[in-house]
């Protein structure tokens, strides 16, 4: 008998139960940005627009534009203003209109 | 998801009625044909990893094939370079009905390009997208969730999230 | 009905037409004229052969000659009644072919003029009742199908391949001559029926040595390996029409030559005799099919399909005579018989073949292969035509040349039957070879009618085909005549029976078709078929896809996509196979027999394409020409050189020949 179906029957079944059960290597992947309004203001918004490399963020007005779909979770958003962007562990990201993609964020001191 | 009336007109059936058919039909028997329209591979590179023992789409019933003629779901990677559209709508036009297309990774969402006189800059305007999946690449288990939404298991949610931590009340 | 007056009459009719188309030949009235005369004749002709078939040997008639030439006699025999009928099925495909295959011109009346005389000579050839009759007519149908071949004579390939068929076919007249001559000195006479009367009368070894003198002589003309190599030079430069009446009648001529030697004036001789004629068959149908997937020309590939089939015939007559050797009877009349089935299923295919190709070759200005292609869209009627032909010369049932090779193939498979080991084995090995000829065959037909008929035109010139103007009825003809030969094989073969009860003896019809349409090989234990119900069959089985997809379709609306090519953006010409690309892996398999001489050019060494194209050629060493004809012309060349310095121009010397030969003519006739 072949000794790596020994060495597989020992570490038992490896395959993730996803989507029955969470998978516990989730945590470890790159995720989009979830912004903080409050600390959002315009300045660091425009800062934070120039600074993302595929255009996932845009000024409308007083409205930080996100385009989920556009992310490519490079984290410099974060690097640049850690206090506005956090990494938001969401990877359950599928949409069936690419307008559920486009996230609208209102800048701090704007009304929602 | 596009779907052939009697009269063999290209018009969409009510958007509920395909989805109980989609769900019907491929809810547990999915034939998947990847296309790359000019992609840097890494999706693939994730799309591959889905067939490996850990993620193993096998046991969801979904499967890979090469031939347009036999798949269901057509997942389209890259910013669809304008020198490979024909070759891409001839691989759509082959599929049989009914049929959903998903599009992968940012380049074909259109974030990572913008159309200029090589590409398009993403997928949308060259077939009837289904169900976008973000990421650069996207993980296998975003892949996964992005081909159960495509199928009807599971739900879009994204839409209900809205990427804003709660404010602190005023 | 007595088919000697039927044939005079044919005669007639190609005489009158020919000298209308010598006459008026230029005009078209006048080629419409003669070719309809000359259909006449072949209608006849075709009806005579076959009620020579099945009337036995007519009576000799004298035909007048003089004493210079002697008795001019004349016979219509049972074995050269299918000969007969093929060469009037021929006439009359070529007298519907011919007038818009032709421009009207002056050389056009001399050359339908030339093609009706030698349509003449070749049916007294068939007639012949004595040996001079036979030498007169076979040489001079041998000097017509030059002047027939040598009808474009600028063209330098023509006249060398129009001296290659001439310089051979005297050759080959020598050792004919030879051989009737052994028989008529042994025998005491020059009638044919009374040589074979008398065959006992010549000794074994002289038997043996006219029957390889004949052997040798109509081999050159049909065409056997290693004295085929004016085939392929000859065939493909005469005009279409003369290029389908030598493959499909002239070589025939020398296999009925080597039937008559072997079934009608030597019958029964040793088991070895037979056995080398098999060899020969086999050897020349192998090497036959092998140079002709590595042609580029059509006609070319043609000419040496012609000599495959050729080795069939012969294959099928040497195993004949081998089985006669052991006694089996049965099997010698049922090869004989499978062998000439064969011959009329060739000569049909093969001339049909021979039109289409001229026909293409005036369409698209080509004969090249590799410069077709696409020709089935834009030829709808001749590449249907041209299919079903196809379908003949592969032998794919259920036409009629995968009738006569099952027949052949039963005839070989029975070689146990002889009781020796070693001759089953060899006759095995026959049947192998020939097994091998009939796959090559099909993959060499596969090319010959794919790379110029299917897929997408290589050239302008194929994309601007078309095929209005063009003869159709020839073809058409030949190909309803294929169908029918198949489909009314069980008639075609009890006529052959009845033909084989006159030239061997043997009652054949109980034991070859027991049933009305069933098919036996001589033996009821060991196979049968039948080819009407065959073709009934498949029919029906070729029914079953087209109801199950008519019953289990898709109701409502489909949507109709091209074929999932890959998503090739488009197509080009140069994506599709080659006509040498594709039969390459023969050309690695059997290097052997080919060794091809490979030569590459390039501009630098730089990695191909980068400072200009590469230049490939390779081609197959022609070891006939090189190592068995050149040496016999040097030798020949030498002998010419040291026997020169006689001819040395002094009057004195020939006047001492003179003299001298004198001398010892006296001498002689006092010793």
């Amino acid at each position: 008998m072949p000794l790596w179906t020994l060495r597989g029957l020992r570490r038992g079944v490896v395959t993730t139960r996803y989507p029955a059960r969470p998978d516990p290597s989730a945590v470890l992947l790159p995720t989009p940005p979830v912004f903080r309004p409050d600390a959002l203001t315009s300045d660091l918004a425009d800062r934070l627009v120039a600074v993302c490399p595929s255009r996932a963020l845009g000024r409308d007005g007083d409205v930080l534009v996100f385009d989920v779909g556009a992310c490519t979770a490079c984290g410099r958003c974060r690097a640049e203003a850690p206090q506005a962007a956090e990494d938001s562990g969401e990877f359950e990201l599928a949409a069936t209109a690419r307008e559920h993609l486009i996230k609208r964020i209102a800048l701090d001191g704007s009304p929602r | 998801m596009t779907s052939q009336s009697a009269t063999g007109l290209n018009v969409p059936a009510t958007s509920e009625e395909l989805r109980r058919t989609v769900a019907r039909m491929f809810g547990r028997s999915l034939h998947i044909r990847t296309l790359d329209t000019g992609s840097c591979a890494s999706c693939e590179q994730e799309i591959r990893l889905l067939a490996a023992p850990h993620y193993d789409l096998h046991r969801l019933g979904f499967f890979f094939t090469p031939a347009p003629r036999h798949a269901d779901l057509l997942m389209v990677t890259g910013p669809m370079v304008r020198a490979f559209e024909t070759a891409a709508r001839k691989t759509y036009d082959a599929m049989p009905d009914p049929k959903v297309v998903v599009a992968t990774g940012a380049c074909a969402l259109g974030g990572v390009y913008q159309p200029d006189p090589f590409t398009h800059g993403g997928v949308g305007g060259t077939f009837p997208v289904d169900v976008w999946i973000p990421g650069c690449p996207p993980s296998p288990l975003a892949l996964l969730q992005g081909l159960l939404v495509a199928v009807g298991r599971l739900a879009d949610q994204v839409k209900d999230l809205d990427f804003a931590l709660n404010r602190t009340p005023r | 009905m007595n088919p000697l007056p039927v044939m005079a009459g044919a005669a007639a009719a190609w005489g009158l037409a020919a000298l209308i188309a010598l006459t008026c030949g230029s005009t078209r009235a006048g080629i419409r004229a003669s070719c309809a005369v000359s259909g006449l004749g072949g209608a006849a002709a075709l009806a005579a052969g076959v009620s020579a078939l099945l009337s036995g040997n007519s009576r000799v008639v004298t035909a007048g000659g003089s004493v210079v030439v002697g008795t001019l006699q004349l016979q219509a025999t049972s074995l050269a009644g299918v000969f007969v009928a093929l060469l009037g099925l021929i006439a009359v495909a070529t007298a519907l072919y011919a007038p818009r295959y032709h421009e009207p011109g002056h050389t056009t009346g001399l050359y339908l003029g030339v093609f009706n005389l030698a349509v003449l000579a070749s049916l007294a050839v068939l007639v012949a009742g004595n040996v001079v009759t036979f030498l007169v007519a076979w040489e001079t149908m041998a000097l017509l199908c030059y002047l027939l071949i040598l009808r474009r004579p600028r063209r330098s390939e023509v006249a060398a391949g129009a001296f290659w068929f001439l310089a051979l076919s005297e050759v080959g007249f020598v050792a004919i001559i030879a051989a009737f001559v052994i028989l008529a000195a042994k025998t005491h006479t020059m009638q044919l029926d009374l040589i074979a009367a008398r065959a006992h009368l010549v000794s074994g070894d002289w038997r043996v040595a006219a029957y390889l003198l004949a052997l040798t002589g109509f081999g050159f003309k049909a065409g056997l390996v290693p004295l085929h190599v004016w085939l392929p030079e000859a065939h493909p430069v005469a005009p279409a029409d003369g290029s389908a009446f030598l493959s499909g009648l002239i070589t025939k001529l020398g296999v009925y030559g080597i039937a008559l030697f072997g079934f009608v004036l030597l019958p029964g001789g040793p088991a070895w005799r037979g056995i080398l004629t098999m060899a020969a068959g086999a050897v020349t149908a192998a090497i036959g099919i092998l140079y002709a997937l590595n042609e580029r020309d059509i006609k070319r590939f043609l000419a040496f399909s012609t000599i495959e089939n050729i080795g069939i015939i012969v294959t099928a007559f040497g195993a004949a005579m081998t089985f006669l050797a052991y006694g089996q009877r049965l099997l010698w009349a049922f090869l004989l018989l499978a062998g000439l089935y064969h011959v009329a299923n060739h000569g049909t295919y093969k001339t049909l073949l021979f039109q289409e190709a001229g026909v293409i070759e005036h369409v698209t200005g080509t004969r090249d292969f590799d410069r077709l292609g696409g020709l089935a869209h834009r030829m709808p009627r001749s590449s249907v035509i041209t299919f079903l032909g196809t379908l003949g010369i592969a032998a794919l049932p259920p036409l009629n040349g995968f009738v006569s090779e099952w027949l052949i193939f039963q005839g070989l498979f029975q070689g146990f039957r002889t009781g020796s080991h070693l001759v089953a084995i060899l006759i095995v090995l026959a049947a192998g070879t020939l097994g091998l000829t009939g796959g090559l065959a099909v993959y060499a037909f596969v090319r010959g009618y794919g790379i110029p008929f299917l897929g997408m035109p290589r050239t302008r010139q194929a994309a601007a085909a078309s095929e209005s103007r063009q003869p159709q009825a020839g073809p058409a003809l030949l190909a309803a005549a294929c169908v029918a030969l198949a489909v009314g094989a069980p008639v075609m073969l009890a006529g052959l029976a009845r033909a084989m009860r006159t030239v061997t003896g043997v009652t054949l019809r109980p034991v070859l078709l027991p049933g009305n349409l069933t098919v036996i090989p001589a033996h009821t234990n060991f196979s049968g078929f039948s080819p009407t119900w065959l073709t009934v069959f498949l029919l029906a089985v070729s029914a079953v896809p087209v109801l199950i997809y008519l019953a289990g379709r898709p109701r409502g609306g489909s949507r109709i996509e091209p074929v999932w090519d890959g998503g090739i953006v488009e197509f080009k010409p140069r994506m599709q196979y080659s006509a040498m690309t594709f039969s390459a892996p023969t050309r690695v398999m059997f290097d052997a027999l080919y060794r091809p001489s490979v030569s590459v050019h390039r501009a630098s060494d730089d990695p191909a394409g980068s400072s200009g194209p590469v230049h490939y050629e390779s081609e197959a060493t022609p070891i006939f020409e090189r190592y068995l004809y050149r040496p016999v012309i040097r030798a020949f060349e030498w002998l010419a050189d040291v026997v020169r310095p006689i001819q040395s121009g002094d009057v004195n010397l020939y006047l001492f020949y003179v003299f001298a030969a004198v001398l010892v003519a006296y001498l002689i006739a006092a010793l």
